[in-house]
């Protein structure tokens, strides 16, 4: 119960945040949704048997599956290195743009996104928040 | 072993082809006609033992779990159709030894062609349906291939030839599985030796269907006629060899191979016999209408073919056996022709029957050899065609599927054969009769005209003697008919319905060739289907529906592309809601006091994180997420999990840091437009995930593959930390690709963002400004330098002991290297601009983590061991696994030097993302 109240608040967070156009916010979101899912799969194993699977010194019969463990543990790391890009390209678009443009998602520059309903009023958002910094 | 040699020995001359023609040009089809004739006589030396009902099979092992092996046999059939393969074979080796001139691509066509009979015996000689299907699809790529030798004219039907004759291997490859599933074996001699087997299944019809589909893209049958002679595009020994002789007859070879099994059933003949037919008549009027004598070859070709499966439909010992026979009459008529064409249009530079004439006067043994060729083709005494004609006329008469169907079959033979003899007569005439238009011309070189001369010959003398062919016929035939009284093949039966029938097809074919002006007027007017154009536009539309399908992911948003697959997960949700049965309940109880703890720091950050606008608090918040996740993964009894993750939170956070500097610190209110739809989204695809975690996990016992590796772990591996074991023994192949992806994000990250000597301020950042991170981090200062000094070799210390113990306690690669990954991000934050913290490169840290992982991985092969597999020091020290996980360790401090190095440090955007049209400021080059 515990864990799908956590997989819930989690993946929720996630999918609202990777829905935004700061990169920023997308790529907290993506460190959301991959905790929601790291949880879902631990749970996976079974939550009534806690132990560490640690051989001599817990009781076998109590041990938790380590199989998710070690899925889930690599998981952490690969998405770590996503993270490590996601944020390089944070700067990148940063460089790219000279100063905080990266903050919004790239599909600003994209011309596709012309038809966006919403674009114009972030647009003239976005120029003011720029003219405020300065 | 039989079979392995001619196959081995035609994949040996494949292989020497390109070297030979290096060496010699196109004199090196003398040498591969004389291999492929020695394997041919090899071959037939078994032909003793066949005909008294020896099957020669040879048999490895494949892929033993799903019960496929590499399995050859030789039976009757088989060497029948091995005969011509390389009988043939040799003869166009020959020809296009004086054929190919300079410019042709010598060394290809050779490699491929013999290539191409390698495949060909694999086919014929393949004794498991798997084996076959490979074969199969190894024919059509080679075709493929050859036709596109032809160079750019050639590719458009080359096109074609490949998809329609693919798309029949996408039916044999679904036939094959409908077998295999329904017989429960895929050895091919089981299932035609008990066929009752597959017919019992339900399976046994579709599959039928898929091999008919299968056999009539491959020998072009009706509607898929049109691709043959498109690949006449190719030079001409190739459409000799493939396109007349062999390949087009893998269709008629795997009907064959199948009539034990279907033979009995009705719905077997009334598709094939009407198929057949109808490709026959309707492939003779095409080639009495062309004038292009190749194009008269290709469209006669087809309507052979389709006399053959109307024949193998038919089903009686008779039909079958005449089918066998004109198979070998076929390949030996049509191979001769085509070469003689070839000849013709080498020497008269046309092929046009409206250009050509007279040739008989300056060509007189071209001539000849093209007569008797083509009076085999008409089915004219005392040649090997007509003998075969006379047959099938006997065979169709006895077609029983219907009531009328035996004299309505045989009299649809009559009417393709005569137009047969008709545009034979065409062929001949048109070339060699009527007034001569080209006198310069002369006789080809004896060399060029052997190989026809001899298969020419061939036809006459088997003609004559065509009973020296019973033997291996019989046995062929009884091969797909067992108990079957094959026909006795005599020149003359003496006076019965089918010499009747064929002299009508004498007498019909002549008043054809007679009035042969007001019967072409007549074809040219014919509104004719054209194939190509209808498979072209099919192909137009398949494209332009790809584009559609495709249309929404051009250029597309980020949240757009992203909300087709989040919106799936509650539609999956609500799918598998329906039906649901009751829950079973958990093993044990399932929830402890402390979640609740973690339920609240996580409801509490994660919406704080949502929708704060601040960039720090935003960062801190998520930070603080997974902090309280790390807490739940330690409750949950995962210690391992836990500790990677905080120390990721840590790398994470100070990475993000050092990225945020000089930058806003705050975020946009998110449109309202925006924001509602993604909450909802968000909303949807939470509750469904949560669902599914409460719904479908945890309520079973304990899992037998956990169980395994907690039983097994210290046995096998040594380790007690079975987590550690699973990762670097167990698993240690996943664990590798893993440390992979780290090592490309590292080298991505690197190509992003290049180093730049320019030390010059970049951005357009003013560092006075309020609301802005500092751009230089705090971390700059006296104490972080000497406290660095102090804590950097402990904490290296500790997380190679972290290294050091994984195996058995928590720690191992991923851990101690994200606290060795801390270690460098403090030494580098705190000497900013030192010179001795640069001197670790990541480049070389990400190879050598590679390399070391990849070699300790691979170094237990050469003793027979799988990847990874455990290596003791003497005195039970575990020394693989450890260098393993250092390889691992390596790499992902590879990925945090990067990281400081290119995130912290001036840097500027790398020509993958550099653009023209914008200059970026402190000092980017566009």
């Amino acid at each position: 119960m515990t864990a799908a109240i956590i997989v819930t608040v989690l993946v929720a967070g996630g999918v609202y945040l990777i829905a935004q156009r700061e990169l920023l916010r997308v790529v907290l979101g993506f460190i959301l949704l991959g905790h929601g899912v790291n949880v879902l799969i631990i749970s996976a194993g079974g939550m009534y048997n806690r132990q560490p699977p640690l051989l001599g010194q817990q009781d076998r019969a109590a041990m938790a599956d380590p199989l998710p463990q070690a899925f889930v543990l690599t998981a952490i790391v690969i998405a770590f290195a996503i993270t490590v890009y996601l944020l390089a390209l944070l700067k990148a678009g940063d460089q790219e743009t000279g100063g905080d443009g990266g903050t919004r998602s790239d599909s600003d520059h994209d011309p596709a996104a012309r038809d966006d309903p919403d674009r114009e009023r972030t647009e003239r958002a976005g120029g003011s928040a720029r003219g405020e910094d300065r | 072993m039989l079979p392995l040699i001619v196959l081995g020995g035609s994949v040996l001359l494949a292989l020497a082809a390109p070297l030979l023609a290096r060496l010699s040009g196109r004199t090196a089809g003398y040498p591969l006609a004389a291999g492929l004739a020695a394997l041919g006589v090899y071959a037939n030396t078994s032909a003793g033992a066949i005909v008294d009902g020896d099957v020669l099979t040879a048999s490895w092992d494949w892929m033993p779990a799903l019960g496929v092996s590499f399995g050859l046999r030789m039976d009757g059939l088989s060497l029948l159709f091995v005969t011509i393969v390389l009988g043939v074979g040799a003869l166009v080796m020959a020809y296009s030894a004086r054929y190919m001139g300079d410019g042709y691509p010598v060394g290809t066509v050779y490699g491929l062609l013999t290539g191409f009979a390698a495949a060909m015996i694999g086919l014929v000689t393949a004794n498991d349906l798997v084996l076959l299907y490979v074969f199969w699809e190894l024919t059509t790529i080679l075709s493929f291939l050859l036709i596109n030798t032809a160079g750019p004219k050639a590719a458009l039907p080359a096109g074609r030839a490949l998809v329609v004759t693919a798309t029949g291997g996408f039916a044999l490859l679904g036939a094959v599985v409908m077998i295999g599933v329904a017989a429960g074996t895929t050895d091919l001699g089981v299932i035609v030796g008990s066929p009752e087997v597959v017919l019992a299944s339900p399976l046994a019809v579709p599959a039928a269907a898929l091999l008919i589909l299968a056999a009539a893209t491959k020998s072009a049958q009706l509607p898929f006629t049109f691709w043959l002679p498109g690949a006449m595009v190719a030079m001409t020994p190739i459409s000799a060899y493939l396109h007349a002789a062999t390949m087009v007859k893998a269709g008629v070879y795997l009907l064959m191979r199948f009539s034990p099994v279907y033979v009995p059933t009705t719905a077997w003949s009334m598709v094939l016999v009407p198929l057949g037919l109808l490709t026959a008549v309707v492939g003779a009027v095409l080639a009495l209408r062309e004038h292009d004598l190749k194009a008269i070859l290709a469209q006669s070709t087809v309507s052979q073919l389709g006399l053959l499966t109307a024949a193998i439909g038919v089903g009686t010992s008779y039909a079958l056996s005449a089918a066998v026979l004109h198979t070998f009459a076929h390949a030996l008529f049509k191979a001769t022709l085509f070469m003689l064409v070839g000849i013709i249009d080498k020497e008269a530079g046309s092929r046009d029957v409206r250009e050509l004439g007279g040739l008989r006067k300056v060509m007189p043994v071209t001539a000849t050899l093209t007569g008797i060729a083509a009076l085999s083709m008409a089915g004219v005494p005392p040649l090997i065609g007509f003998v075969s004609k006379e047959t099938l006329y006997e065979g169709f008469l006895e077609a029983d599927f219907a009531p009328g169907a035996g004299p309505v079959a045989a009299v649809t033979a009559v009417i393709a054969s005569a137009l047969t003899f008709a545009y034979s007569a065409r062929i001949v005439y048109g070339a060699f009769g009527g007034t001569l238009t080209q006198p310069d011309l002369y006789e080809p070189s004896t060399a060029f005209l052997a190989p026809a001369a001899v298969a020419a010959a061939l036809g006459l003398a088997l003609g004559l003697g065509v009973g020296v062919l019973n033997p291996l016929t019989d046995r062929a035939t009884t091969d797909l008919y067992p108990g079957a009284e094959p026909a006795t093949f005599a020149l003359w039966h003496g006076v019965n319905a089918a010499l009747l029938l064929s002299l009508v097809t004498f007498a019909a074919g002549y008043a054809l060739f007679h009035w042969r002006d007001r019967v072409d007027a007549l074809l040219q007017r014919l509104w004719v289907p054209d194939g190509s154009a209808v498979y072209d536009r099919i192909r137009t539309r398949v494209i332009e529906f790809g584009g559609l399908v495709g249309k929404p992911d051009v250029d597309p948003t980020p949240a757009a592309v992203l909300a087709r697959p989040v919106l799936l997960l509650p539609v999956l949700a609500v799918v598998a809601g329906i039906g649901l049965p009751a829950l079973p309940g958990y093993p044990g109880p399932a929830v402890q006091g402390l979640d609740w703890l973690v339920v609240v720091l996580v409801l509490a950050t994660v919406a704080g994180a949502a929708v704060t606008r601040s960039v720090l608090a935003a960062l801190t918040l998520t930070g603080f997420a997974g902090l309280a996740t790390a807490l739940w993964l330690l409750l949950a009894g995962a210690p391992d999990v836990a500790m990677t993750l905080l120390l990721v939170e840590v790398l994470t956070t100070v990475v993000a840091v050092l990225v945020l500097r000089g930058r806003g610190e705050r975020l946009q209110r998110p449109a309202r437009m925006r924001a509602t739809p993604a909450a909802l989204t968000a909303l949807a695809a939470g509750l469904s995930l949560g669902t599914a975690t409460y719904v479908l996990t945890g309520r079973r016992p304990p899992s037998e593959v956990g169980g395994y590796f907690l039983d097994t772990a210290q046995e096998a591996t040594g380790g007690t930390n079975v987590v550690n074991t699973i990762l670097v023994d167990f698993r240690g192949m996943d664990t590798f690709g893993e440390a992979v992806v780290v090592g490309a994000a590292a080298l991505g990250l690197l190509v992003l963002l290049r180093r730049t000597s320019d030390e010059s301020p970049g951005g357009t950042g003013d560092a006075g400004a309020p609301r802005r991170f500092a751009r230089d981090g705090p971390a700059d200062t006296v104490v972080m330098r000497v406290a660095s000094r102090v804590l950097f070799p402990v904490m290296l210390a500790l997380s190679l002991f972290l290294l050091w113990r994984g195996h058995d306690e928590p720690g191992g690669g991923f851990i101690s290297s994200l606290v060795g990954g801390v270690a460098v991000l403090f030494l580098r934050l705190a000497h900013r601009g030192d010179a001795w913290a640069l001197r670790l490169r990541p480049e070389p840290l990400v190879g050598t983590g590679l390399l070391i992982s990849l070699l300790t991985g691979l170094a237990v092969y050469p003793l027979g061991l799988p990847f990874l597999a455990p290596v003791y020091l003497p005195g039970e020290v575990l020394l693989s696994s450890f260098i393993f996980d250092l390889g691992i360790y390596l790499m992902v401090v590879g990925l945090m030097v990067a990281a400081v190095d290119r995130i912290s440090g001036r840097t500027r955007v790398g020509p993958v993302l550099a653009r023209r049209d914008r200059a970026a400021p402190g000092g980017t080059t566009p």
